[in-house]
């Protein structure tokens, strides 16, 4: 089933007339159509882009300052504002007593499965509430979005002591099952889903006797990539931050990123620059992922339109 | 580029996202023990869950123990933030599961561990060589029947740090002998040292303590009733002793003698490094930190004096899980670690206080000194203050709750709250806190 | 709406000539059924992996909490639950600490979110554009939220230091009298928003450029061709363009306002914190919560203050719903 697109249209109306029913592959040249970025940008949005991306950056750029200098150094008036020489020291000294490697290992696979499944789950139960109509859709979306609004602290108790049950306690699964789907995820996707995704697509899907899933596979996920990468990063950041619930059901043995820093606060005096040079450490994984990811935002929807 | 294909590709990988997941799942063993520890022939393993400040691990005592029993590995973790630790421990103890074999336990816990959970750890009372603390140190982990639930590590004997630089600027006497004859006896005197400091003080920006809650908590604790009496009755708003640290702290924070810092959070060390306070009252655990936050700046600026009277704050015990299937090994470690010699050797390393008496006699610990205060003798001045402790010390269950809510009221104070306002609202809070 | 169209092609086939061969009958009414089944299945199915999770690990322990809150039980002897009925939710009606509580919730809430949503609101629409170095600035939005709260509150906290913070240096050398950040009410709330703003700006603003590289690019040629200037085409193409994106993050980010807590934590530093400052001019919701949870541990009232913020979004949104009502009715 080869997708070759039909000639661009360059006066087609926003939206396809119901009464003539695109056929196959017209999502694809509604999508092409979608693709457009507005303007260029002018000197004023450089600049105010600029002191955004200062704002964003420097108290990161801070953190990286303290854990460059030495301990006492870092709480000394005025504030030091250039590095200092012990950054890779700290760096590796924090790797040493926080026993990262292993840690890394864990929250990689614990935020990637979480983000997989988290984004498949709820493309595919956005994709149902924005889009397919059936009963009690809005009782069941309300229930979702009523679940977002239950403090998440106070389930630790009776989690924990299922997990314990389970057998699962300092184990990854206690960490990864309850947050393989999230409401939130839901939410967001049947928010973009109903203004991104066209009726008529999935109405020329149902013509051309598709079933659901195929529909699911082949108009709504293309058209659902961005969102889907911009999900897919937030969650793997949700979960690879998560500390409170990790600290309880894991143990040092086998312990997240965040669980694995909080070694670094024991033992006598905190070393304020040992505690930054371990925050650095635990973001920088992250930072590296955006970069990549932030390509496959950029790319996004004009991508998916041109591969076609 | 087919949609099929496309679709197989997606197949595939999604398929391969199940796999890694039921892997994850596949790694799940079972922990059907209570504990982490296990044995197997001759080979024993032993779990310890530790936090911020114990000094068990740093010391390497762990190892040597390792080296003179073949076949003990000993797997020790220390949390950094006591609390956390606490809630997690509650969680686990609640559930019956995920504990360590041993499991420490601060002192502003021991009552509740002993009021609620003692069914939960091991009894001490007939394990040999345990004879050897400070009398009111056990007393405060056995339970009314007797049952003794851990071994005790360290204590809090109290000290004043000072700085000698300032002292000379202020026209005070320098040397730790004098210093200590100035507030010999009762905390009015060292306020009153307080006001002289700041009339005769030339130059700015320094205060004479660094809170008014590090006086109050250092008068409280040197009574043997603090907050609650021996029948576990609230007496905090009745008892005097409470209500003259209280009157003495909010003079000192009215006449801003202090530089109305918190203790132990990030503004206090930046206070240290840059020297904004002259004196702080300083358990003997709370050296380590002075020296290391206020930096080789000042080394030799500070020294250290006597307290006008003997308390106690802080300090911690060593519990072992009853249903730990090493439970004998782990209370040998246990007492092993908190035997003399060994308690002995952290002190030398790192500078917690014995709770061993006989350590505390140990003549190489009278022998300590210190070079970054000064050369004070702190094996002499801590072990005389160990001494004066009251024999009895009555702890409550909320303790640690109630502590931390005077110090807010104090701080309320600092910023200008009249005294009589600050302790309704104390009162309040701690009525709430504890109901 | 996908609706009326979609049923009417999909689930009502027209019934096949009759005097077809049997077979063939067989197998397109099969065909049909499957096909009805499909439509009328497929959407349960699809929203049933959330369900399932939500309901294995998500409800028992929602159950429980409500069970507890009935409860007089402490988190070291949680076998031992005294019944007090109602006792805790008329406790908490008349604590002053919870109208304190929801008081400065609502405060931080509205300072902390409204600025963060218009902000990002812009800064989605400058990403949009077309520029160089594009991947660069939204990489830097994102800075903010690859950061633990743990943190960046660790890192506001000492910028805000009153005596040694890196703001109040900056303050002195033109010549400002230094602020108790963390002591004085208004500029501790101030303190803690900027600390939420700083990590949600670019994540709100990413979801909104998300939705609109969606809008189609004949929206704004029309409304060019229309003579809309650029401001005009912000308000009449690209917010209505991403409206449902809007929505949910005021709904997200007003669940996060109302279950705000780290930030405030963090930043009073220890006991402090739990309790929202030494006055609690800075508790909300969520540190009451966790303060009669993991500091007194008492759970039985901590999960009373956790029902209490959640009937308190629920009226919320009731009182958002009755409003959207009765406009359109006046309108």
């Amino acid at each position: 089933m080869t997708i070759h697109s039909l000639p661009a249209r360059t006066d087609a109306p926003a939206r396809t007339e119901p009464d003539q029913p695109a056929r196959r592959g017209g999502g694809r040249r509604l999508l092409r159509e979608r693709a457009g970025r507005t303007h260029h940008a002018g000197p004023l949005a450089y600049v105010l882009l600029a002191v955004m991306a200062v704002l964003s950056i420097f108290p990161l750029y801070w953190t990286m300052v303290a854990a460059s200098t030495d301990n006492t150094r870092v709480s000394q008036t005025p504030p030091p504002f250039l590095p200092g020489p012990n950054l890779f020291g700290n760096l590796a000294r924090a790797w040493d007593e926080a026993a990262m490697g292993k840690a890394m290992i864990n929250s990689t696979i614990v935020a990637g499965v979480i983000a997989l499944s988290t984004v498949f789950f709820a493309t595919l139960a956005g994709f149902a509430f924005a889009k397919l109509r059936f009963k009690g859709r809005n009782i069941l979306l309300m229930l979702v979005i009523g679940t977002m609004m239950v403090p998440p602290q106070l389930g630790v108790v009776p989690l924990f002591m299922m997990m314990s049950e389970l057998g699962w306690s300092q184990q990854l699964p206690a960490v990864i099952f309850p947050t393989l789907v999230s409401a939130v995820g839901v939410f967001f996707m049947r928010q973009y889903l109903s203004e991104a995704l066209p009726d008529e697509l999935v109405e020329a899907g149902r013509v051309d006797g598709a079933h659901s899933l195929r529909i699911f596979w082949s108009i709504v996920l293309p058209v659902a990539r961005p969102a889907m990468a911009v999900l897919f990063m937030i969650t793997f950041v949700h979960a690879w931050n998560d500390f409170f619930w990790p600290f309880v059901v894991l143990d040092m043995s086998n312990p997240t990123v965040p669980v694995a820093l909080t070694q670094l606060s024991a033992g006598y005096v905190r070393d304020q620059s040992l505690i930054m040079a371990g925050a650095l450490l635990g973001t920088l994984p992250l930072l590296a992922m955006f970069i990549v990811f932030g390509r496959q935002i950029v790319s996004g929807i004009m991508a998916g339109a041109v591969k076609g | 580029m087919g949609t099929l294909g496309s679709l197989r590709r997606k197949a595939a990988a999604t398929a391969a996202a199940v796999g890694a997941l039921s892997l994850v799942v596949g790694c799940s063993g079972d922990s059907d023990s209570v504990t982490g520890g296990s044995k197997d022939g001759d080979k024993v393993t032993i779990t310890m869950g530790l936090f911020g400040v114990m000094g068990i691990k740093e010391t390497g005592l762990l190892e040597e123990y390792e080296k003179n029993n073949p076949g003990v590995t000993i797997k020790a973790e220390i949390a950094g933030d006591e609390q956390t630790y606490y809630t997690a421990l509650q969680t686990k103890l609640a559930a019956g599961k995920g504990l360590k074999d041993i499991q420490g336990i601060e002192i502003g816990r021991a009552k509740e561990i002993t009021e609620t959970r003692a069914d939960m750890f091991a009894d001490f009372a007939d394990i040999p060589g345990t004879d050897h603390f400070l009398p009111w140190k056990q007393s405060q982990i056995t339970t009314k029947d007797g049952k003794v639930l851990g071994l005790g590590t360290d204590i809090g004997p109290m000290a004043v740090c000072y700085r000698k630089d300032y002292f000379e600027k202020a026209g005070l006497p320098t040397d730790r002998e004098e210093v200590s004859k100035l507030w010999a006896g009762d905390w009015k005197k060292y306020v009153e040292v307080g006001r002289t400091f700041k009339k005769n003080f030339k130059g700015d920006g320094v205060a004479y303590t660094d809170s008014a809650s590090g006086l109050f908590n250092a008068m409280v604790y040197g009574y043997p009733e603090q907050y609650y009496d021996e029948q576990g009755d609230l007496i905090y708003d009745t008892n005097p002793a409470v209500k003259e640290a209280w009157a003495l702290a909010s003079d000192a924070a009215e006449e801003d003698l202090t530089a109305k810092l918190r203790q132990f959070q990030p503004g206090w060390d930046p206070g240290l490094s840059n020297g904004t306070f002259a004196t702080a009252v300083c358990p003997a655990w709370m050296l380590s930190h002075i020296s290391e936050k206020a930096g080789d700046v000042n080394k030799g600026k500070w020294d250290v004096a006597r307290a006008p009277k003997g308390a106690n704050w802080g300090g911690s015990f060593l519990g072992v899980i009853e249903e730990s299937p090493v439970k004998e090994e782990a209370q040998k470690l246990v007492a092993w670690l908190t035997a003399p010699e060994q308690q002995a050797r952290i002190f030398k390393d790192l500078g917690n206080i014995p709770s061993s008496q006989k350590a505390l006699e140990d003549p190489t610990v009278k022998a300590v000194k210190n070079d970054y205060f000064s050369g004070a003798p702190l094996g002499e001045i801590f072990g005389a203050a160990a001494q004066e402790i009251p024999d009895k010390q009555v702890l409550g269950r909320k303790d640690g709750t109630i502590k931390d809510t005077f110090s807010q009221g104090l701080a309320l104070v600092e910023q200008g709250t009249p005294r009589d306002e600050a302790w309704k609202t104390t009162s309040e809070r701690v009525k709430k806190a504890v109901r | 709406m996908a609706t009326s169209t979609t049923k009417a092609l999909a689930g009502e086939e027209p019934p096949g000539p009759s005097h077809a061969r049997d077979g063939k009958e067989t197998s397109r009414r099969r065909g049909a059924w499957l096909h009805r089944l499909d439509v009328k299945g497929a959407p349960y199915a699809f929203v049933a992996p959330f369900f399932v999770v939500f309901a294995a690990f998500s409800f028992y322990p929602l159950v429980y909490t409500s069970w507890i809150s009935l409860h007089d039980v402490e988190l070291a002897t949680l076998d031992i639950m005294e019944w007090v009925a109602f006792d805790n939710y008329v406790d908490l009606w008349g604590d002053s600490r919870f109208w304190n509580a929801v008081q400065n919730t609502i405060t931080i809430g509205v300072i902390s979110t409204v600025p963060q949503l218009l902000m990002a609101l812009g800064m989605a629409h400058l990403l949009n554009y077309r520029m160089r170095a594009s991947l660069f600035f939204r990489v830097a939005s994102l800075v903010p939220y690859a950061t633990s709260v743990g943190a960046a509150a660790l890192v506001f906290t000492m910028i805000y230091e009153r005596d040694f913070g890196m703001i109040n240096w900056a303050l002195g050398t033109v010549g400002i009298d230094p602020v108790n950040w963390e002591a004085d009410k208004w500029p501790a709330q101030v303190a803690i928003s900027t600390i939420v703003i700083w990590r949600w700006t670019g994540y709100n603003a990413l979801l909104y450029l998300a939705a609109m590289q969606a809008i189609p690019a004949e929206r704004y040629e029309a409304a060019s061709l229309d003579g809309a200037s650029r401001w005009q085409q912000f308000t009449h193409v690209t917010v209505p363009g991403i409206r449902s994106t809007i929505v949910f993050t005021i709904v997200l980010s007003t669940i996060g306002a109302t279950q705000l807590f780290g930030e405030p934590l963090i930043f009073g530093q220890g006991p402090n914190g739990v309790t929202g400052g030494a006055n609690n001019q800075y508790q909300t919701l969520g540190l009451l919560l966790y303060e009669e949870g993991w500091k007194n541990y008492q759970m039985g009232r901590s999960a009373t203050v956790a029902w209490a913020m959640f009937m308190l979004l629920v009226l919320a949104f009731l009182a958002q719903r009755l409003i959207k009502r009765l406009r359109s009715r006046t309108s």
